[in-house]
């Protein structure tokens, strides 16, 4: 992904360096509420439905302690990235057992084609980097988190 | 260390339980097993944060290595998984 479309999916008003709910279901919840709350999302019901049927299918944790629930949606408005952070860690069933300290939200609109697997494989690609994940973990505001994916994604 | 290139059947691609099948699937073998699209690193077959990178689509050509003592017996396996249309899966 390239800068601009990287600046336009992920905001500091999309990061919340707030401790968020414990639980799956709830976690998801409060990260669709950032975009929400950015303006992002035309219906909250249907982005959460489709995300919730995203989980059923295979939940979305994918080990090295991150969770990315990702939905493909007629409720969202423009691609979307959200950012919280736990530190207690929230079951996402990940292969490797190990609960989500770093959690995204991927929502696209229905038009997007495959936009949302390119973000996801963009971020899943930036994860990888050992640096990447531990400059999350010690970010201390959204604007530095947005600097550090932005950084890490382009 | 072996190799083998397979064609990605399930619709899906490598995402959603085709993936969460492959990587569970590699991490039933004692082998190293890495993957990789056309061109690309090869990745870790056993994790699902590697293996969600890849982005590889329907119809795409996957790279598959395999290094050790079960590693024949893998590629068998994780070639079973990626050659399986989706809702075939016998775990279901």
């Amino acid at each position: 992904m390239d800068k601009e479309t990287v600046d336009r999916v992920i905001s500091p008003d999309l990061v919340s360096l707030e401790e968020p709910p414990a639980d799956k279901r709830a976690v998801i919840e409060h990260l669709l509420d950032l975009a929400v709350e950015a303006g992002r999302v035309s219906d909250r019901e249907q982005a959460l439905e489709d995300l919730l049927a995203r989980e059923e299918e295979t939940s979305t944790g994918v080990g090295k302690g991150i969770g990315i629930p990702h939905a493909k949606t007629a409720g969202a408005i423009e691609p979307t990235v959200a950012f919280t952070r736990s530190s207690d860690g929230v079951d996402f069933g990940a292969p490797d057992g190990k609960p989500a300290t770093l959690l995204f939200m991927i929502l696209v609109p229905e038009a997007g084609n495959s936009e949302h697997l390119e973000i996801l494989s963009s971020l899943s690609r930036a994860l990888m980097n050992d640096e990447v994940r531990e400059d999350l973990h010690t970010a201390d505001s959204p604007k530095e988190v947005t600097t550090v994916l932005t950084n890490a994604i382009t | 260390m072996m190799e083998r290139t397979v064609t990605i059947v399930p619709e899906a691609g490598l995402h959603a339980r085709p993936a969460s099948k492959l990587v569970e699937t590699a991490n039933e073998f004692e082998s190293e097993l890495q993957i990789a699209t056309d061109g690309a690193e090869p990745v870790d077959a056993r994790s699902m944060l590697a293996v969600s990178s890849m982005a590889a689509e329907q119809g795409e050509d996957v790279r598959l290595i395999a290094d050790g003592p079960d590693a024949e017996a893998a590629l068998d396996a994780l070639e079973e998984v990626l050659s399986t249309p989706e809702g075939e899966y016998d775990d279901e």
